[in-house]
């Protein structure tokens, strides 16, 4: 999957409903909970800004909603603010999809970004996994990844 | 595509990781099918049908075995009707409690159906083999996407 040189892809099934991961995707209160301490602000309507902050580093990415089809698909307009190499490399897009397939929710993230070999890319190839995978724990056992500090520093190196 | 790479961080450990990949009656909870081989360099190895009907979906050989943290199989046709592909399982603890898998499979250049049916099958495996590891439930991935049929 992080073959691409610009785009990296990453499939979930989660057993939870899919309101509940949608929910879980764009609410604050349950995005700090599995996101390493981490939450985004946006209205997530089409046209909207939307910004993350982590907490050791404030905000560290923004953008613009580009698609918004509650609970199936958003996309968004994503750029890095705290690391000048990866600001550098521009606007990526963010597209999540949700679709129910049974008693699972298919979660699939597709984040590209224009460029050959972009740095950005390979720096979400290595925070996806570990976001979704505390995602997954958190919806399906009440727990998300611990030792929110150690691992959260360890996504942003 | 050639080569298709998937991570997933789990509450467990090392070896309860290995046992679910090698060991048929763990396997059979969230992969439904099984693997049976004594895991040791230069055996053979058969993916069999959860169905008990022995029919052999994949086999091969160990290429690399280093319980509970790495092994490399080859991933081949059972009609050889095509090169075989390769698989190597990374099982490492990445904090206390928390193991990180990578599975890689890769060489996938001679089969292109093989690479777009692993594509799909892996993350549903390794979804569900996370759900069994954490909370002991596991779903049936291989059902139709929607059991209603619409």
């Amino acid at each position: 999957m992080t073959m691409a040189n610009s785009s990296f892809v990453y499939v979930t099934y989660i057993r939870a409903p899919q309101q509940k991961v949608w929910d879980a995707l764009t609410k604050p209160e349950f995005q700090k909970q599995y996101w390493f301490g981490g939450h985004q602000e946006s209205t997530w309507k089409k046209g909207a800004e939307w910004k993350m902050f982590m907490p050791q580093h404030g905000l560290t990415d923004s953008g613009e909603i580009l698609e918004s089809d509650p609970p199936n698909r958003v996309v968004i307009k994503w750029r890095n603010e705290f690391r000048p190499e990866l600001k550098e490399e521009g606007y990526s897009r963010c597209t999540m999809e949700l679709a129910t397939e049974n008693e699972l929710t298919k979660l699939s993230i597709t984040h590209t970004i224009d460029k050959e070999n972009a740095q950005f890319i390979q720096a979400v190839s290595g925070g996806w996994p570990r976001i979704l995978s505390s995602l997954q724990s958190f919806l399906e056992t009440g727990t998300a990844h611990g030792d929110t500090r150690t691992v959260a520093q360890k996504a942003h190196k | 595509m050639s080569k298709f790479v998937y991570v997933t961080y789990i509450y467990t450990t090392p070896r309860k990781v290995w046992d679910a990949i090698t060991k048929p009656e763990f396997a059979r909870r969230y992969w439904l099918h099984y693997n049976i081989s004594d895991w040791k360099k230069g055996s053979p190895w058969e993916h069999q049908h959860g169905d008990d009907s022995g029919k052999i979906m994949i086999d091969g050989t160990v290429l690399e075995s280093d319980p509970p943290h790495r092994l490399v199989t080859t991933w081949t046709r059972p009609d050889k009707s095509k090169e075989p592909s390769r698989v190597t399982y990374d099982i490492a603890e990445y904090n206390t409690g928390l193991v990180c898998l990578t599975v890689t499979h890769d060489q996938l250049e001679g089969d292109e159906a093989m690479a777009a049916s692993v594509s799909g099958g892996w993350p549903k495996v390794l979804s569900n083999l996370k759900s069994f590891l954490e909370t002991g439930k596991s779903e049936n991935i291989w059902l139709a996407k929607n059991k209603e049929g619409q």
